[in-house]
């Protein structure tokens, strides 16, 4: 039984077709990395899935049946499904604690939410800058934030998109670790991503989009070795 | 002319003198049968009728015996003998007596000679006028005879018309409904009123086909009239929308390029509007003869002093306001502030007065009541050939281009090296120059002072956000939307009304489409 | 239009939060500040027209509050304030009139300018103070319901928000001027005798009614500062700061804006209501667009987002409006249009900037997202 079916989606804007018929299917428990070239729909997926672009044709389902194809974003959300931005939108005027808490959501009971958030504050290193302005942390630490606000929230459906950009080194292996620590039996983790390293570091399963189609699924290896998929996209 | 006729008409100027010497009785008679015998009796005879009936009621005629004596002036010490013409003293001449219905007989025979003999076109008119009050005693051969006598075509016309209106009550059936079909034919406001007068005519009742004639020509001329009515409406619709687009197009092009919401733009239309005052002035004082070509001159001008003022204040206060459109809205209303009453205290807050050339004033009636004004067909034309410049400007120049790429996506194009805030600042100068022309365009039509600019700045926004940010095309078919739509509620509803409906169906219209009609479809 | 545009004002601090108004010791003061001048004016009147202005400029406090509610710290530039404020005015003003005139029996003007033999039956209840209240409160969240419905169910925001709502308060001017409304039309409705049954020029209805704006802004200063400190108030700054973002954490912003919206748009309404008494008239000019804008600017005067700017910038705007209404009135446009620039190019939190010596002038700034 899968987390999330995605079920040949189509997000059409004006005349310009971002994702044609895509199929994509993620288990529970599952890292999944979507890669591809800039253009290939990899973003319009993400907005598909939590309401902000509305597909054409197509469906969208949670593991449990639930169609929010046509949902709202605010009704997606609360569905369980959780999306890190790629450039960190973190609340600025709001301490990290405050936004850890809206992280957690308007359906957090209230007895679970400062477990959550200790815990997030613990897994993401920011108990000691829990009282600071999130407008006044350093980039890496916006991105953890991001991250701790998703996980006080525990998500079914958790996407990612683009969780390392502009980070060191040293920050992206500890990112890469609490992806790690972020899987979960019930859960699904999609993850969107540049870094090849990195991706080979978290993934599981490594889909390939090339012009809002699914061009290749598998071990990462595989797509390395895939013809179209260097012909398109590693290659050259 | 039968001949018996022309010798009847030969005036008797002897007896017509000794007449007007007699009593009320005889001047009646007389003054009566120089009017029934207008149409036919000579030019000559009638210019001198005129004269001695103009003598009289001007006091200038003096009754000696059984001749009468004009006078240059009331009062004048020896006249001509009316008759002979020789000059003779007055002493112990009498003035005649003119009672109140002979004077209005008098008037009237003096207008009819002064329509058929007068030498100028005022003259005529004021014949025509007199004839007028007192239209039932005319003979229609006298109004077809000056009819085709007249030269001037506005006197033609109104000569036609009376005709037209004695034929309508003329004894002769068929000649009514000659002259009914014919005023259907030329419908207008004027011409229905005519027409309805006539069902209260005796004959409507009793003639079924004076009736029917007469119930087909009201039909045929309400009709005509509400499609000439319903043109009017769309002229004075395009002539606003022409404005609005002018007004509106500058903000456009600004706020998809800065995102800056300028709310001087109302102050920059009347920095146009003041220019072309100022270029009147100054042609009127330098070049008198060429006044006329004042509005002409004034394009360039006025484009240039909004462009000028709108370079300055983006260069000395919106350049530092960069990413900050909030405190953009309040420094450009702190500047429209300052602007309206810098114009307020510097000129005065009177209303300017402008001349109006040939070109814009006056216009041709097209069809019924529907007159196609020039000052409204400049106003059309100026916005449409601005228009196309702004087009070309935007799709064929380097300048466009780069306003099309720091629009669409600021980062990426100073990136490619363009200067963006050279770009922001020609720009915003660009947008201020469009709206200095609407400021010209619209000085033949509305009132200019220094507060004018709030008339159209609310409905340059309403037109900016329904037609979708940084688009031209979509300003222009916001402004014909916007403009129509006021222009056609008006008179149904009035203006308050059709403002609130307008409103009411932008936001509505905002529910199914928030970025506007053509807003540009920006990614994230 | 969901905006790629920010309109967002500036990123304050966020306040510890502390008992009401413990974490703000600027608003607290404040508050003090407003009720010691109740106190003293209660204990030492001093001349009935400087406590009529002291209670006037009270009034344009509390309406520059509520605009600050809803554009520091949600975002949303509302150019149409005037309108909410109008519409207590105009209630309360129908309040007096037919009070003096269950009263005293004799009709108002408006009913002779109207040719009314007695007042039209939408009157009926306006004697009672506490209906009065009711309906002008419950009238202005009700007209800010479905403007705010229409506008934020569709995504309508920023630029776009501020504008169409200028044009909303336009047009309710335009309205507001024809003569047939019942509502005085151009010359508005003026002539109040009684308040309460006591005559409204007496000294100590004036001070009553200065001491009661002074009290009633304490009172919202303080609920105000409740609510932004409250975990409604959290989820308010993230709306402003990034309304999607908070979407797409399952909370539903529309509620959210419409219910601050409403709570802002009856605040106005009090503000008027308490105003219209110690001016003595209503008309349509104060539906003018120009007016809704300088709400505004009295609170970017201020400084947005801190409840206390709003106060201050209201109360030293007008104040100096005042001033020089009397001594330099062609001067005033000028002042205000340089004081607004000096304030947008110098001094981006406002006054209160100066208040805690925080110059930053914009030149000096490095590059980064500003208010």
């Amino acid at each position: 039984m899968s987390a999330l079916v995605i079920d040949s989606l189509e997000v059409v804007f004006g005349a310009f077709r971002a994702l044609d018929s895509l199929s994509l299917a993620v288990d529970p428990g599952e890292v999944r990395a979507v890669i591809g070239p800039n253009g290939a729909g990899k973003t319009t997926l993400l907005d598909a899935i939590t309401g902000i672009a509305r597909p054409r044709s197509g469906r969208i389902l949670l593991g449990d049946g639930r169609d929010l194809t046509q949902a709202s974003e605010a009704e997606i959300a609360r569905a369980g499904v959780r999306r890190k931005f790629q450039k960190p939108s973190v609340f600025p005027a709001l301490t990290v604690r405050e936004n850890l808490g809206l992280g957690c959501g308007p359906d957090c009971p209230a007895r679970e939410r400062p477990v959550r958030l200790a815990r997030a504050l613990a897994e993401t290193g920011l108990e000691a800058r829990a009282s600071v302005p999130a407008g006044a942390l350093a980039h890496g630490e916006k991105q953890w934030l991001e991250i701790g606000m998703v996980l006080a929230s525990e998500p079914r459906v958790l996407l990612l998109d683009e969780p390392v950009a502009g980070l060191s080194d040293d920050e992206t292996a500890r990112t890469a670790e609490l992806i790690g620590a972020l899987r979960r039996p019930d859960r699904a983790i999609l993850v969107i991503e540049h870094d090849m390293a990195f991706v080979e570091a978290v993934a599981d399963r490594v889909t390939v989009l090339h012009e809002g189609r699914t061009l290749f699924e598998g071990a990462m290896a595989g797509a390395r070795a895939d013809a179209r998929v260097i012909d398109v996209f590693l290659g050259r | 002319m039968p001949p018996a006729l022309a010798a009847e008409a030969a005036l008797d100027r002897g007896a017509l003198a000794t007449a007007l010497c007699g009593d009320g009785a005889a001047q009646a008679k007389a003054v009566e049968g120089v009017l029934r015998n207008s149409a036919e009796a000579t030019s000559g005879d009638l210019a001198w009728a005129g004269t001695i009936l103009r003598a009289l009621l001007d006091r200038r005629l003096a009754c000696l015996g059984e001749s009468a004596l004009v006078l240059d002036r009331a009062g004048a010490a020896d006249g001509r003998d009316a008759a002979t013409g020789t000059a003779r003293p007055v002493t112990g001449g009498r003035s005649p007596v003119l009672g109140l219905r002979q004077r209005a007989l008098v008037e009237t025979a003096s207008g009819a000679a002064s329509l058929l003999t007068g030498a100028d076109v005022e003259l005529r008119r004021a014949g025509l006028a007199a004839l007028e009050r007192r239209i039932a005693t005319v003979p229609e051969a006298l109004l077809l005879r000056a009819a085709s006598a007249e030269t001037d075509p506005g006197l033609r016309a109104g000569l036609a018309a009376i005709a037209q209106s004695a034929a309508l009550s003329s004894a002769d059936p068929a000649r009514r409904l000659a002259a009914i079909r014919a005023v259907s034919e030329a419908p207008s406001g004027a011409a229905f009123s005519r027409l309805s007068a006539l069902k209260a005519d005796a004959a409507y009742g009793s003639d079924p086909a004076f009736r029917s004639a007469l119930d087909a020509a009201l039909a045929r001329v309400e009709r005509a009239v509400s499609i000439g009515n319903g043109l009017a409406v769309l002229y004075n619709g395009l002539s606003f929308a022409s404005i609005l687009f002018m007004a509106a197009a500058g903000l456009a092009i600004i706020f998809g390029l800065m995102g800056v919401i300028n709310l001087a733009q109302g102050e920059f239309i009347m920095i146009g509007a003041y220019a072309t005052y100022g270029v009147q002035e100054a042609v009127r004082r330098l070049a008198p003869g060429w006044l006329d070509a004042y509005l002409l001159a004034a394009i360039p001008v006025a484009f240039l002093a909004s462009a000028l003022v709108g370079i300055a204040i983006e260069a000395l206060i919106l350049r530092h306001l960069y990413r900050r459109p909030l405190m953009s809205l309040l420094a450009t209303w702190a500047v429209s502030l300052f602007l309206i009453n810098g114009v307020r205290v510097a000129v005065g807050s009177q209303n300017l007065q402008f001349a109006m050339p040939p070109y814009v004033s006056g216009g041709v009636p097209l069809y019924a009541d529907f007159v196609v004004t020039w000052n409204r067909l400049f106003a059309i034309a100026f916005a449409a050939v601005t228009l196309v410049l702004t087009l070309v400007i935007l799709k064929r120049t380097p300048l466009g281009l780069a306003i099309r790429a720091v629009t669409q996506n600021r980062d990426m194009a100073a990136c490619l090296g363009i200067r963006t805030r050279r770009v922001d600042r020609l720009a915003f100068g660009f947008g201020s120059g469009l709206a200095g022309l609407a400021g010209v365009a619209l000085c033949p039509i509305y009132s200019v002072n220094p507060g004018m600019g709030a008339n159209f700045v609310i409905d340059s926004f309403m037109v900016v956000v329904l037609g979708g940010v940084g688009t031209v095309v979509g300003t222009l078919v916001a402004a014909l939307g916007i403009g129509g739509a006021n222009v056609l509620i008006e008179p149904l509803y009035g203006a308050v009304a059709a403002k609130v409906i307008v409103l009411a169906g932008i936001i509505l219209f905002l529910q199914r489409r928030p970025e506007g009609l053509f807003a540009m479809r920006r990614r994230r | 239009m969901s905006g790629a545009l920010d309109l967002s004002p500036g990123i304050p601090a966020a306040r510890r939060r502390g008992p009401i108004l413990g974490g703000d010791p600027l608003l607290a003061g404040l508050v003090g500040l407003v009720l010691a001048a109740a106190l003293g004016l209660v204990l030492l009147p001093p001349a009935p027209y400087l406590v009529n202005t002291v209670g006037q400029l009270a009034a344009f406090a509390i309406l520059a509050v509520s605009l600050d509610l809803v554009w520091g710290y949600l975002g949303i530039l509302s150019l149409g304030h005037g309108l909410f404020f109008a519409i207590g005015g105009y209630v309360c003003a129908m309040h007096l009139l037919a009070h003096a005139y269950a009263v005293t029996g004799t009709a108002p003007d408006l009913m002779q300018f109207m040719g009314w033999k007695s007042l039209p039956v939408y009157w009926a209840g306006l004697t009672s103070a506490p209906y009065a209240l009711a309906l002008a409160l419950g009238l202005a969240a009700a007209v800010a319901f479905v403007f705010g419905l229409a506008s934020f169910r569709s995504r309508v925001n920023g630029v776009y928000f501020s504008i169409i709502s200028q044009a909303l308060v336009y047009v309710a001017m335009l309205l507001m001027f024809r003569n047939d409304t019942g509502l005085g039309g151009n010359n508005g409705m003026t002539g109040f005798s009684l308040l309460f049954g006591w005559p409204m020029g007496a000294p100590g209805v004036v001070t009553g009614l200065a001491v009661a704006t002074l009290l009633s802004l304490a009172a919202v200063l303080v609920g105000a500062r409740a609510l932004v400190a409250s975990p409604l108030g959290r989820r308010m700054l993230a709306c402003r700061d990034d309304e999607a973002r908070l979407r797409t954490l399952g909370y539903g912003t529309t509620r959210l804006k419409l219910g601050i919206w409403c709570l802002s748009a009856a605040i106005a309404a009090l503000a008027g209501l308490l105003y219209v008494p110690q001016v003595g008239i209503i008309n349509p000019r104060v539906l003018s667009p120009d007016l809704s804008i300088e709400i505004a600017v009295w609170v970017a005067i201020g400084g947005m987002g801190r409840l206390g700017g709003a106060v201050i910038g209201a109360i030293a705007v007008n104040a100096l409006k005042f001033w020089l209404s009397a001594a330099m009135p062609e001067a005033w446009p000028f002042i205000l249009s340089g004081l607004v620039l000096v304030v947008v190019l110098g001094l981006p939190n406002g006054l209160l900037d100066l208040a805690t010596l925080r110059l930053k002038p914009n030149w000096l700034q490095r590059a980064g997202p500003q208010p």
